[in-house]
C-alpha cells in the first residue's frame, strides 16, 4: 500500500487504528506506525491532518521504548536467573539449552 | 496507450495436513494465500489477457479486468502492428521487474536452503506423513517405492485438482466468505503455528534458552502484524516481507513431511499440471480468470506478489478472493501519462514450489554444487518464462520451465558433475 496514493484523512485513520492497535500488546505494530509514517508526519509539507499523525507517531514511538525496556529489562533477568531459579525457571523455559548447569 | 494485462493465478498447493498436529483439519494453503490482499503474484493463468483500451483514461487504472472486457482479437491486433517504441518500452520495463521479482524468489530460496542447512528437523525423517501421501516409501525395494511414490503423486494432485475445483465452484456461486474465511484460517495457521514451531527448532539448533513470555510475545507480534499485512492495509515491503516468510514456511513444511522420492514426483507432476490447467480451455484455472473478468473483479488480491507497488483506485477495495493452484503470472501494464506502473505478478504457490526443488536439493544433494545449478536452473526458467510471457502477452504457467530445468539440473549435477568434480579434486586438477 502506498502512501502516496491515499487520501490525508485515511492516512490519519490509518495511523490512528495502527496506534490503538498497539495497545493489544503489540509494540512491533508500534514500530511499523513509526516507520511507515515517520515520513508523513516529519518530513512532508505540513497538511491539515499532519498535526495528529504527529502526535499518533511520536505516541507510539514512546509506548514501544516503553516496552522494549520492559523486554529487554525480563529477557535479561531471565537469561541470568534462569539456572538458579530451577523449577520455575524450567517451567518458563521454552527451549532449555543442553549442555549448560 | 496500452494497457496490457495478464492475469496469472498462482493456486498454492491447496491442501497440506499435518498429522503430526493430530488434527485433521486441512487448511487450504491457497485459499489462505489467496485471502491476503497483498497482491500476491497470481499465479500464471491460462488465459492471459491482453487488454488494450484505447482510451488512455488515466482515470481508468483498474486493474485489468476493465479492460479485460474489449474484443481480444482486434486488440491483438493493435498489439501485433508494429508500435516499435511501445513494444521496446514494453520489453524494458517488462525486464526490469523480471528483475525485481528475482530478489523475492531469491530471498525465499536463500532462507530454505539456510533453514536446511543449520537446522536439522527440516531434514530428519519423520514417521508421520501427509495424509496426502499415505503410501510409505519402503527403502528396499526400488520398485515398489516407485510405484508408491507415484501413487502418492496421484493423490496429491487429484486433491489439488479437487480443491481448484472447489474453489472455483465456490469462485463462481459468490460464496466469497466462505473462501476469506478459509484463507483467513489458512493464514492463521502458518502465521502462528508453523512460525512457533520454526522458532522452536532453530532455537534447539542454537541452544538458546528462551521463555514463554518472551515467545509469546514473539509469535503474537509475528502473527498479529502479519495478519494486518496480508490481510488488509500495510507498507509494501512489510507485506512483501511476511509473503516470503510463509512461502519459505511453507516449503519447508512440504520439505518436511514428503517422501524423498514423493517430493520429486511431486514437483513434476505440478508442473504438468500446471501447464494443462493454465493453457487448456476448459481449465479451472482460465474459468477462474474468465469469471473474475466478466465480473470486472482483481482476481485474486491474496497469494501474489507484486513486483511493483500500484495501487488501483479499482483493487483497493477489493475483496477478492483468489487462490491459485496453477501459477500464472499476471503481467499488468499501465501506461496512463503521468504513471507508469508494470505489475508483473507470480503466485506464492511458484515461490513455493521454486524453494522446494533449491530445499530438496540442498538436503539431499551431496554439496553446494547441486544447490546452485538448481539455484540457476529456476532463475533461468523464471526468465524465458517472463520472455514468454512478454511475447505471448497471456497468463502463463510460471513453473513447468523451471520446474523441469530444475529437475534436469539437479539429477545430472548430482549424478554427473558431482562425481567429475570429486575426481577432479581428487587427482588436484584444476579447469
Amino acid at each position: 500500500m502506498n502512501l502516496e496514493r491515499i487520501p490525508n484523512e485515511e492516512k490519519l485513520s490509518l495511523c490512528r487504528r495502527y496506534y490503538l492497535g498497539g495497545f493489544a500488546f503489540l509494540p512491533f505494530l508500534w514500530l511499523v506506525n513509526v516507520l511507515w509514517f515517520f515520513r508523513e508526519a516529519f518530513l512532508k509539507p505540513t497538511y491539515t491532518e499532519q498535526l495528529q499523525i504527529k502526535s499518533y507517531v511520536k505516541k507510539s514511538a514512546l509506548g514501544l521504548i516503553v516496552w522494549v525496556a520492559v523486554l529487554t529489562t525480563w529477557i535479561t533477568i531471565f537469561q541470568h536467573f534462569r539456572a538458579q531459579w530451577g523449577e520455575v525457571g524450567d517451567y518458563l523455559s521454552f527451549t532449555i539449552p543442553l549442555g549448560t548447569a | 496507450m496500452r494497457l496490457l494485462q495478464l492475469w496469472a493465478f498462482d493456486f498454492c498447493q491447496l491442501l497440506f495436513m499435518n498429522t503430526s498436529d493430530s488434527e485433521e483439519d486441512s487448511y487450504n494453503e491457497r485459499s489462505a494465500l489467496v485471502q491476503s490482499e497483498s497482491p500476491t503474484i497470481p499465479s500464471y493463468n491460462q488465459d492471459h489477457d491482453m487488454s488494450l483500451p484505447q482510451e488512455t483514461d488515466s482515470k481508468r487504472r483498474r486493474p485489468v479486468s476493465s479492460g479485460l472486457d474489449e474484443p481480444g482479437p482486434v486488440e491483438r491486433e493493435r498489439a501485433s502492428t508494429p508500435d516499435g517504441e511501445e513494444e521496446e518500452l514494453t520489453l524494458k520495463y517488462g525486464a526490469k521487474h523480471v528483475i525485481m521479482l528475482f530478489i523475492p524468489v531469491t530471498l525465499c530460496m536463500v532462507v530454505v536452503v539456510a533453514t536446511i542447512k543449520s537446522v536439522s528437523f527440516y531434514t530428519e525423517k519423520s514417521s508421520q506423513r501427509l495424509i496426502y501421501t499415505p503410501f510409505e516409501e519402503d527403502p528396499n525395494s526400488v520398485g515398489q517405492r516407485l510405484l508408491n511414490s507415484f501413487l502418492n503423486t496421484i493423490v496429491m494432485i487429484s486433491v489439488i485438482v479437487v480443491m481448484t475445483i472447489i474453489l472455483v465452484v465456490l469462485y463462481k456461486y459468490r460464496c466469497y466468505k466462505f473462501i476469506h474465511g478459509w484463507l483467513i484460517l489458512s493464514s492463521l495457521m502458518l502465521l502462528f503455528w508453523f512460525s512457533f514451531m520454526y522458532l522452536g527448532e532453530v532455537f534447539k539448533t542454537y541452544n538458546v534458552a528462551m521463555d514463554y513470555p518472551t515467545l509469546v510475545m514473539i509469535i503474537w507480534n509475528f502473527g498479529v502484524v502479519g495478519m494486518i499485512c496480508i490481510h488488509w492495509k500495510g507498507p509494501l515491503r512489510l507485506q512483501q516481507a511476511y509473503l516470503i516468510v510463509i512461502s519459505a514456511l511453507m516449503a519447508l513444511i512440504f520439505i518436511k513431511y514428503l517422501p524423498e522420492w514423493s517430493a520429486w514426483v511431486i514437483l513434476g507432476a505440478i508442473s504438468i499440471y500446471d501447464l494443462i490447467a493454465v493453457l487448456c480451455p476448459k481449465g479451472p484455472l482460465r474459468m477462474l480468470v474468465e469469471t473474475a473478468q466478466e465480473r470486472n473483479e482483481p482476481i485474486f488480491p491474496a497469494l501474489i506478489y507484486s513486483s511493483a507497488m500500484v495501487w488501483m483506485v479499482g483493487m483497493a477495495d477489493s475483496s477478492n478472493p483468489g487462490s491459485g493452484e496453477s501459477f500464472t503470472i499476471i503481467y499488468k501494464y499501465f501506461f496512463p501519462q503521468d504513471n507508469e506502473m508494470l505489475w508483473v505478478k507470480l503466485g506464492l504457490g511458484d515461490f513455493i514450489f521454486y524453494s522446494v526443488l533449491v530445499g530438496k536439493a540442498a538436503a539431499t544433494g551431496g554439496d553446494w554444487n547441486t544447490t546452485l545449478a538448481c539455484f540457476v536452473a529456476i532463475l533461468i526458467g523464471l526468465c524465458l518464462t517472463l520472455l514468454l510471457l512478454a511475447i505471448f502477452k497471456k497468463a502463463l504457467p510460471a513453473l513447468p520451465i523451471s520446474i523441469t530445468f530444475g529437475l534436469v539440473f539437479y539429477f545430472s549435477t548430482d549424478n554427473l558433475v558431482r562425481p567429475f568434480m570429486d575426481s577432479l579434486a581428487a587427482h588436484q586438477y584444476y579447469i
